[in-house]
């Protein structure tokens, strides 16, 4: 404004009448304006218009007083004249420091009442302000406006003064007010900068008071142009001024102002937003739902009763948290001990109640509205409900949606309803902004259509354009956003969007008016929502479902004793199903009080001592909660707990001791063992050398018993067939013996110790059924596939070391080498009759290089050497690289002399015996011996060995993923196994096929599981490797062992 | 055959419905049952290979199927005879073969409008449940008439004021239902007695 401040100094009267014109200009715009009762911007004018009226209000004193400043000032020393005189007076309203005062005040006042309706209030708030100001005015008129070399006064005046006016220009005249314009009075690095100073809290406006005096007192010397004290700011304020130096000049001295701290630069972009006024509107009007923010009403929903704007202070009606008895105890002056923050819970009040407990309840009358009030110690009653008069900032008006129970206690005490209009009134005060969407079905509420149903067509701002569900109407009819309410119909599916019930899905049952009734999907609970909070939905959920790292029904554990299942998730807390048996606990826990998740996959014995894993159906049968049944959720500490769907508390959870429980016929985690194609396909995938059986060879003889008598039984349809048990219950108790047929639940078993076979229960037989059951034509690829590594890596390294008595070895490894490399050939053609040992053993026996050590001889063996008579595999498989022996398609025709052997499924040893007659030894340490001993599940053929032992670490492979290492909780009668994943086993439980699991190959030291042999099943250590033989102490009998590493299994750590 | 089915089966013959599956479609209990023709690819282990090839697609398909629920057909629940089984396709690698079979089967679809009866299981104050085979129904107390109250204690049951009507467990009810949902394991509905001809059928109190 450099152009008209010079304008200014040469000539003042064309100034003046400059302005004066402008305030005329003004002044009818305002005249309009009030005319006009209010147009959509008054809002702003509005501030405006209050100082007009202010001045006009008090025109007749100002008016002595501007014809003495005039008289005694040079400044406005022309003629006289309406228009002069108002220019005088719009030039005096806007000088001074008071000016800004003034301004700051009444924007701000203006802008909190923006919404109000009552005129008188913003002019009852005009008055007292103007009070002040007037007395500010009085005293320093005068001398402010005399000074006429006040340079810094007058450029900020007139500055003032253009910016103001710019302003209202551009609010009233809209087509004249482009953008750039806008931006021309944006302050620019020429203009003055803003300083922020921090001063004392809630000295802000005395800070800008005391620099207005100390301006007035000091004048010129003075340099800031401007102090603001901002309303929402505490502890700064701001000042407009040239340089820093100029704001620490007038910072000097003055008591609330701390000059020790630094003074801020605002920058040039964020000076516009010191000025502009950034809270919204409180919008207090009666009925208006509040909520509390401090005090023992804390977060509690309250009602406007009456709202003063002068003192800025509401009344509300509250549901009262008054605990009956420690007031009167405080009333009749009787110590209490203070308890620590205690909140009482919210309750009407009883004034019988309390006059039985001797406090003094008098009745009195309002004067203002006339109603008759109970007074208990200072408080307001009525109608049990506390009417207390609160600052209006200690409540919150912003976005209060009152919950349906908050409201339906608001109600209670009269049960006329008028009070349920009201709220629902004020609800859709305060409803969001774009509620309604296109295509939501409303139902009209109010007003001549009410009741019309339609779709939501288009939303406009408050208006809604609706396309009516009947005939005879326009297409389209435009309703009121506040005439319109959602509407749904029984049976719709809905989901809750906001509220307490957020994310909730449901079914519609019904709706009452605003209120819909719904039946949440997962809990089945009935909820109770507003219609404004549903939309339609198809998908199901249960609201939130989840907290942290917590969801629903995930097993946690809450201490060192407690765990249980979520069985809802809460906004900030879960609820708990503890496990306990027989008795349901719920707790409700915070996200803190849950210490992890539990997710180790245990399975647990039923009453008959089978394997309940989860997912298997259980029934329960003893109990509070007997007769329940449904599939196991988890598994913990012998606790099992059970999703019964038919059980509608807790989410459907019960819990129970896993002994109390049977299991129930079909389990749903084994119905993939068979049923799961993609997993056997992926099996398969990796074993495409499986070899046709040939019929007449396939020797079906059962597994071995342990160095016993071994027989050829029958391929068995039923698992367990063939398979060695020992009876653990009646009067064969103890027996060992071999299963010859089952019969339903009974199974005959052939005793081993006498010629005799008995019938007993299937369930009186030992556990290791499952393990031992044979379903091994899937066992063998595993370890077939995993095995063959070792000797292909390292054939060299036999024939170096020849270390082994040479006697007994060659043998061995004529005999199996070829099958080895069989067995890891893919392309291998064919000896049929061999295929139960090839696929079977291969991997055992390849991997073992201890029948490799007499490697010199056997190279000699497998060198053309048909007509050894052993060497019985085709040559293909010689193809290995790194070993020499390419080329030996004598072998094929060689018909193996293990195969009479193994067939007749004779026991492990024999073959050992049988076929090392070279052997000196035939020791029963050999490895040989041990090899054999090992390899004899496979004997049975088709299904062979039981490999897998529970809780031996084992490599999980599934096609096309990265091997993950598991321990194995079950072996399931198919072979497969379930299969923990971790190292720990703390992982998640799946169940793999044999093939895609890979023993982890124990070292030095660990502890191992024999998984083969006459010690199957036994623990041990490792103390030490040989080559391909493991010395091994058994932990039962403390024996050290030699045996084949192939049959040794790292045992998991944690089992 | 699944346990759902089995529950089904009683409660037909509770309702003295014949087994004879030509009701389908029929009958006072309005269109619930559908006997449909669906196809389903079956993968068949090779070891089932041989001269019974056939049933035992047929009873894998049996117990693969019978007592699913699927949200466009609704419950399958019982397959009466196959239609046709197409050529078998060899799996790569696997040696599976895929049998695209053919199946007519017997599907239990509730639909919104429909009446239907149901036995009650489970009476608590928000309402009451009841199940029509594998269908579990929730009637709302806002769906009970409203001169039924609600009476807890040992048997929570609804009654009305004079005491003549009673749903307690194991009442047979005549409803209707307003809605359903389905997922893929079993179909949920919210039904109502507050209507004509709707209500007890049958009381456990009064026949035993």
């Amino acid at each position: 404004m450099p152009r008209r401040r010079d304008e200014y100094e040469d000539d003042v009267e064309d100034e003046d009448e400059d302005d004066a014109i402008d305030e005329d200009e003004d002044d009818e715009d305002y005249g309009t304006s009030r005319g006009g009762g209010g147009g959509s911007d008054r809002k702003r004018r509005r501030s405006d218009f209050f100082d007009d009226a202010a001045e006009e209000d008090e025109e007749e004193e100002e008016y002595d007083e501007d014809d003495e400043d005039y008289g005694g000032g040079g400044g406005g020393g022309g003629g006289g004249g309406g228009s002069r005189r108002r220019g005088g007076k719009s030039a005096k309203k806007a000088s001074g420091a008071d000016f800004f005062e003034l301004e700051a005040d009444v924007d701000t006042d203006a802008e909190e009442e923006e919404e109000e309706d009552g005129e008188d209030d913003f002019i009852v708030n005009e008055r007292v302000d103007l009070h002040d100001e007037e007395d500010a005015r009085r005293m320093h008129h005068r001398p402010l406006l005399s000074r006429e070399d006040d340079q810094e006064d007058v450029e900020a005046l007139e500055r003032i003064i253009q910016e103001r006016f710019a302003r209202n220009r551009t609010e009233y005249d809209d087509d004249d007010a482009t953008e750039v314009e806008q931006q021309a009075l944006l302050p620019s690095v020429r203009d003055p900068k803003l300083w922020m100073v921090k001063c004392a809290i809630g000295h802000e406006r005395e800070v800008a008071v005391c620099l207005m005096q100390k301006c007035i007192d000091k004048g010129s010397e003075l340099q800031i142009r401007s102090a603001i004290a901002l309303d929402h700011l505490k502890n700064y304020v701001y000042i407009e001024a040239d340089k820093e130096a100029h704001v620490k000049e007038a910072c000097k001295g003055m008591r609330n102002i701390y000059t020790g701290s630094k003074i801020l630069l605002v920058p040039i972009k964020e000076m516009t937003d010191v000025l502009s006024v950034e809270s919204k509107a409180i919008d207090l009007s009666r009925d208006t739902w509040v909520r509390m923010k401090i005090g023992t009403y804390k977060g509690d929903l309250a009602k406007v009763v009456d709202v003063d704007n002068v003192r800025q202070r509401v009344t509300v009606k509250l549901i009262p948290r008054i605990d009956l008895q420690a007031l009167a105890n405080k009333l009749e002056g009787r110590e209490v001990p203070k308890k620590k923050t205690f909140t009482p819970p919210p309750r009407f009040m009883n004034v019988d109640e309390a006059r039985e407990m001797h406090i003094r309840v008098e009745r009195r009358r309002d004067p203002m509205t006339g109603d008759y009030f109970e007074n208990i110690n200072g408080m307001m009653f009525k109608d049990g409900f506390l009417y207390k008069t609160v600052s209006m900032k200690s409540i919150s008006t912003q976005n209060i949606q009152p919950s349906f129970d908050e409201l339906e206690k608001f109600r209670q005490p009269n049960e006329n309803g008028d009070g349920d209009i009201a709220s629902l009134s004020t609800l859709f005060a305060n409803r969001k902004k774009g509620h309604f969407m296109k295509g939501d079905r409303v139902i009209v509420i109010k007003g001549d259509l009410k009741n019309l149903k339609g779709w939501v067509e288009k939303v406009e701002e408050g208006t809604v354009h609706i396309k009516p569900n009947a005939t005879g109407l326009p297409k389209t009819l435009a309703v009121s956003e506040r005439e319109l309410c959602k509407y749904f119909e029984p049976g719709n599916h809905v989901k809750v969007v906001s509220g307490a019930q957020e994310g909730v899905t449901g079914m519609v049952l019904t709706v009452q008016g605003h209120l819909v009734n719904l039946v949440s999907d997962t809990t089945k609970e009935v909820l109770r929502v507003f219609s404004d909070n549903v939309v339609e939905s198809s998908e199901v959920t249960s609201g939130i479902t989840k907290i942290g790292d917590f969801e629903l029904h995930d097993l946690v554990q809450l201490d060192n004793s407690n765990f249980g299942v979520i069985i809802r998730v809460d906004s900030e807390a879960f609820q708990v199903l503890k496990g306990v048996a027989d008795r349901a606990e719920v707790e409700l826990v915070r996200l803190r009080d849950i210490k992890y998740k539990i997710d180790k996959k245990i399975s647990a014995q039923d009453r008959f001592k089978n394997t309940v894993s989860v997912k298997d159906v259980v029934k329960v049968i003893e109990g509070p909660c007997k007769g329940r049944q449904g599939p196991v959720e988890h598994i913990y500490r012998g606790i099992l707990f059970i999703y019964d769907r038919h059980h509608l508390e807790h989410a459907g959870f019960i819990c129970a001791k896993s002994q109390s429980c049977v299991l129930v016929g079909g389990s749903r985690a084994n119905g993939d063992r068979n049923g799961n194609p993609l997993q056997s396909r992926v099996a398969q995938l990796r074993t495409p050398n499986r070899l046709p059986h040939s019929p007449g060879r396939s020797p079906r003889g059962g597994p071995p018993l342990p160095g016993g008598r071994h027989r050829g039984g029958r391929g068995g349809k039923d698992s367990i067939v063939g398979t060695c048990i020992k009876i653990r219950l009646g009067p064969f108790k103890g027996y060992k013996g071999r299963v010859v047929d089952v019969h339903g639940t009974s199974i005959r078993v052939e005793l081993e110790s006498q010629m005799k076979v008995v019938t007993v229960d299937r369930t009186h037989i030992s556990d290791n059924v499952n393990t031992t059951t044979p379903y091994r034509d899937t066992h063998r690829y595993g370890s077939g596939s995993e095995t063959p590594m070792h000797p292909s890596r390292t054939p060299l390294h036999p024939y170096m070391t020849p270390m082994r008595d040479p006697g007994a070895t060659p043998i061995h490894d004529g005999m199996r080498t070829p099958m080895r490399d069989r067995a890891w050939n893919p392309y291998t053609p064919m000896s049929p009759p061999r295929d139960s040992w090839e696929d079977g053993n291969p991997g055992s026996w390849g991997s073992s290089p201890q029948y490799q050590p007499g490697s010199p001889r056997s190279r000699a063996y497998e060198a053309p050497t048909p007509g050894s008579g052993w060497a019985n595999t085709p040559g293909g498989s010689y193809s290995e690289a790194g070993t020499p022996r390419d080329t030996t398609p004598a072998y094929a025709n060689a018909p193996s002399p293990y195969m009479p052997a193994t067939p007749g499924g004779q026991p492990p040893m024999t073959p050992s015996s049988a076929y090392l007659p070279g052997t000196p030894g035939g020791q029963p340490m050999t490895p040989g011996g041990g090899g054999l001993d090992m390899m004899s599940p496979v004997v049975g053929g088709d299904n062979d060995g039981p490999w897998f032992l529970p809780d031996i670490l084992v490599n999980v492979r599934r096609s096309g993923d990265d091997a993950v290492i598991g321990v194995i909780r079950e072996v399931l009668l198919d072979g497969a196994c379930r299969v923990a994943l971790g190292a720990s086993g703390n992982g998640d439980t799946i169940t793999a096929n044999p093939n895609e699991i890979e023993v982890v190959v124990p070292r030095k030291s660990d502890k191992i599981k024999i998984m083969g042999g006459a010690q199957r099943g036994a623990t041990g250590k490792l103390i030490g490797v040989d080559g391909t033989d493991g010395i091994v102490k058994v932990d039962d009998t403390l024996d050290v062992k030699i045996l084949d590493m192939v049959i040794l299994a790292k045992l998991a750590h944690s089992s | 055959m699944s346990l759902l089915y089995d529950s089904f089966v009683l409660l037909r013959i509770n309702h003295s419905l014949s087994l004879d599956l030509s009701f389908c479609g029929s009958g006072n209990l309005g269109k619930m049952f559908f006997h449909i023709v669906l196809e389903r690819n079956m993968q068949l282990h090779p070891r089932h290979f041989g001269r019974d090839l056939r049933e035992k697609l047929v009873s894998k398909l049996m117990k693969d199927v019978e007592g699913t629920c699927s949200g466009r057909h609704g419950f399958v629940v019982a397959i009466t005879g196959i239609e046709n089984v197409g050529k078998g396709l060899i799996r790569d690698g696997t040696g599976f073969v895929t049998f695209p079979v053919k199946y007519q089967c017997v599907v239990f679809r509730p639909f919104k409008g429909e009446i239907l009866e149901a036995v009650v299981t489970m009476v608590n104050k928000m309402g009451f449940f009841a199940e029509a085979g594998p269908v579990q129904i929730f009637v709302s107390n806002h769906l009970i008439p409203d001169d039924m109250e609600f009476q807890s204690g040992d048997m929570p049951n609804y009654t009305t004021s004079d005491g003549s009507v009673k749903i307690q467990k194991d009442s047979e009810v005549r409803l209707k239902i307003i809605g359903t949902r389905v997922d893929a394991t079993e179909i949920f509905c919210i039904g109502t007695i507050k209507d004509d001809f709707l209500g007890v059928i049958s009381d456990p109190g009064t026949t035993s």
